[in-house]
């Protein structure tokens, strides 16, 4: 009684964990997250500090039209950031989003020339203008970025890709900074980081078992408190004690039971001992010793 | 009613469990610095000269100097200009300049103005060419500013690999003896003063200054001959200078160097060689002054090493003839 009661209670637990092992096997965290952050600058510049937060992931960029991706010396990089407008991807806020800051180069729009050109420039051309429609159906239109034209020598690497460029970290050697830029001048409009990261989830599956194991425990105990099993336990019970008794008694075998067969087989093996192999010897005596025993019983 | 509690109660251990199977934020980890220090790596390098030598070749197709762009400046382009001129009239060819490199020098230097050194394969019947090309700043491109053949017989010293790349030197550093502006500064003067000069036994022999000294000996002669006077002025351009340290710990230097050779006579007009008449600016009469944009390339051994300072590469570039 009290052990199915304690099966009972152990059913009880099972199911608990069974249920919290499902629910967290549901909800486990991903294993790859990708925070991202929105930017507006046509050069997105990743420091190599978080490029170390994923050594296995990949680091992305959107934009519109074609983005180049390069890799400079880290002193290199910086001087050719100090002309440029940039978005520095820091690190992570959370797991969903990174952190940014920016900085921007204030650059002197060309004043007009008060040029006193007097040339009267009465050319009648009739050029046609694309009208503001057109200009409007092909979306805005943006001048090529002024470092576009200067060198390129201290770039150690470059990869190119249209709206989207994503480079493996990997690929990119410790220490550099990964620079993105838009060739076209278009703002590029995203950074995003994919990490793998180790999740702590080595438990949920272990208490899914051992919830499934309780519960089954727990199953069997219910079975038997349902279904009375007391008449056959009873009989089982007065089984025992009847061949407790029979052997106590000295009766002989029960005809085909096994005793009986030993007892004819042994004595059968006694008659035929004459014609027996050397190498049986063993074999023999042991047998014999045995029928010996089960005569002196019986 | 059991089942409902049971199921709660696992939503909400799940729950509670699962806020620690989140890992922490990392942390970001301090910034490491690069393996490979060097300003230009082998492709780098490969890819600077591969367009100097598409555009020099360009330019010499046409003989134009127009044709001459972003990567090739300063005496360079003033050379190969003068080279095309010289090469009008059946005059003689541009200088050959192998686009094959078998070694590339580049720095480990952090700021502007910056060098690589080629030393080209060696043309047939010639030395292997030793070309230079600097960096101003970081938004402009090497351009080759110089070149000159090794001089028979001269050995380059073992540099850093382009991945470490070498040190520039400054001018006065003292680690080597002599330092570079100091070696620089003889050898002009041993130039200056010629062969019998006592600075001639601070470096080892060498044929850029025996043909500086017997061109100077003929023309000496020449000039006195017609009561006149031959003078040769020798400037070196310190801002154009550069110093690598080599493996040993010594220093190969780059030096340009102005040299300007003025011919003078008594009562009597003076002539150039026709092949250096298109270069010739004004009207000679009695003296004519030729002008060279020289590149000298010395090697000074490290402290531990044997030997004097050598010259093992420079070339006499006549870019122009003036009338005074």
């Amino acid at each position: 009684m009290r052990l199915r009661t304690i099966a009972l209670v152990a059913g009880a637990l099972g199911i608990v964990v069974l249920a919290a092992g499902l629910v967290a096997d549901a909800y486990r965290p991903e294993r790859t997250v990708t925070p991202d952050v929105a930017v507006d600058s046509t050069v997105v510049v990743i420091e190599p500090e978080v490029m170390a937060l994923a050594p296995e992931g990949r680091v992305g960029v959107s934009g519109s039209g074609a983005i180049e991706a390069h890799i400079a010396r880290p002193v290199d990089a910086k001087a050719w950031l100090g002309d440029v407008s940039a978005t520095y991807v820091t690190g992570l806020s959370d797991w969903e989003s990174l952190t940014t800051r920016s900085a921007d180069r204030v650059v002197a729009s060309p004043s007009p020339t008060a040029s006193p050109s007097a040339s009267p420039s009465a050319s009648p051309s009739p050029s046609p203008s694309p009208s503001a429609e057109a200009e409007a159906a092909d979306g805005p239109e943006f001048e090529e970025p002024a470092f576009m034209t200067a060198s390129r020598d201290h770039w150690r690497e470059t990869w190119r890709g249209t709206d989207r460029i994503s480079v493996r970290t990997i690929d990119v050697p410790a220490g550099l900074p990964l620079i993105v830029t838009s060739t076209t001048g278009a703002p590029l409009t995203q950074a995003d980081l994919q990490i793998d990261r180790d999740v702590n989830d080595g438990w949920i599956n272990p208490l899914i078992w051992w919830g499934a194991v309780l519960t089954a425990v727990g199953l069997v105990a219910l079975v038997f408190f349902i279904v009375d099993l007391r008449p056959v336990q009873a009989r089982i019970e007065e089984s025992m004690a009847r061949l407790r008794r029979r052997r106590a008694a000295g009766a002989p075998p029960s005809p085909n039971s096994r005793r009986s067969r030993r007892s004819v087989s042994a004595g059968q093996a006694g008659a035929d001992d004459s014609g027996a192999p050397e190498g049986d010897d063993d074999q023999t005596d042991t047998d014999d010793t045995d029928d010996h025993d089960e005569q002196e019983r019986s | 009613m059991r089942g409902r509690l049971a199921l709660a109660t696992g939503v909400a251990a799940a729950a509670l469990t699962l806020s620690a199977c989140t890992p922490e934020l990392p942390t970001t980890p301090p910034a490491s610095s690069p393996q490979q220090p060097s300003a230009l790596l082998e492709e780098q390098a490969a890819r600077v000269i591969d367009e100097t030598f598409a555009q020099l070749e360009a330019a010499d197709s046409a003989r134009d100097p127009d044709l001459l762009g972003n990567r090739i400046g300063g005496d360079a382009a003033r050379v190969r200009a003068a080279q095309y001129l010289r090469a009008e009239d059946d005059g003689p060819s541009p200088s050959e300049l192998p686009s094959s490199m078998q070694a590339i020098y580049v720095t480990d230097v952090e700021s502007w103005p910056r060098i690589m050194v080629g030393v080209s394969d060696a043309p047939e019947e010639s030395t292997p060419v030793v070309g230079l090309w600097v960096q101003e700043d970081v938004s402009r491109p090497y351009q080759l500013r110089g070149w000159a053949p090794m001089l028979p017989g001269a050995t380059l010293p073992a540099m850093p690999s382009t991945s470490t790349g070498a040190s520039q030197l400054l001018l006065t550093d003292d680690s080597v003896e002599p330092s570079p502006r100091q070696a620089l500064d003889d050898y002009l003067e041993l130039l200056r003063q010629g062969s019998d000069s006592d600075l001639s036994d601070r470096f080892d022999d060498d044929i850029y200054r025996d043909r500086l000294f017997s061109a100077r000996e003929t023309l000496t002669e020449a000039a006195d001959d017609a009561d006149g006077d031959y003078i040769d002025t020798i400037q070196p351009r310190i801002e154009g200078t550069f110093a690598l340290s080599t493996a040993d710990g010594g220093a190969l230097i780059f030096a340009p160097v102005t040299i300007a050779s003025s011919f003078s006579v008594e009562d009597a007009t003076v002539s150039v060689p026709s092949a250096d008449r298109p270069l010739v600016d004004g009207d000679l009469d009695d003296k004519v002054t030729h002008h060279y944009r020289d590149l000298v390339v010395i090697f000074v051994p490290g402290p531990e090493a044997e030997g004097r300072p050598a010259v093992v590469a420079a070339d006499h570039h006549l870019v122009r003839v003036s009338d005074s």
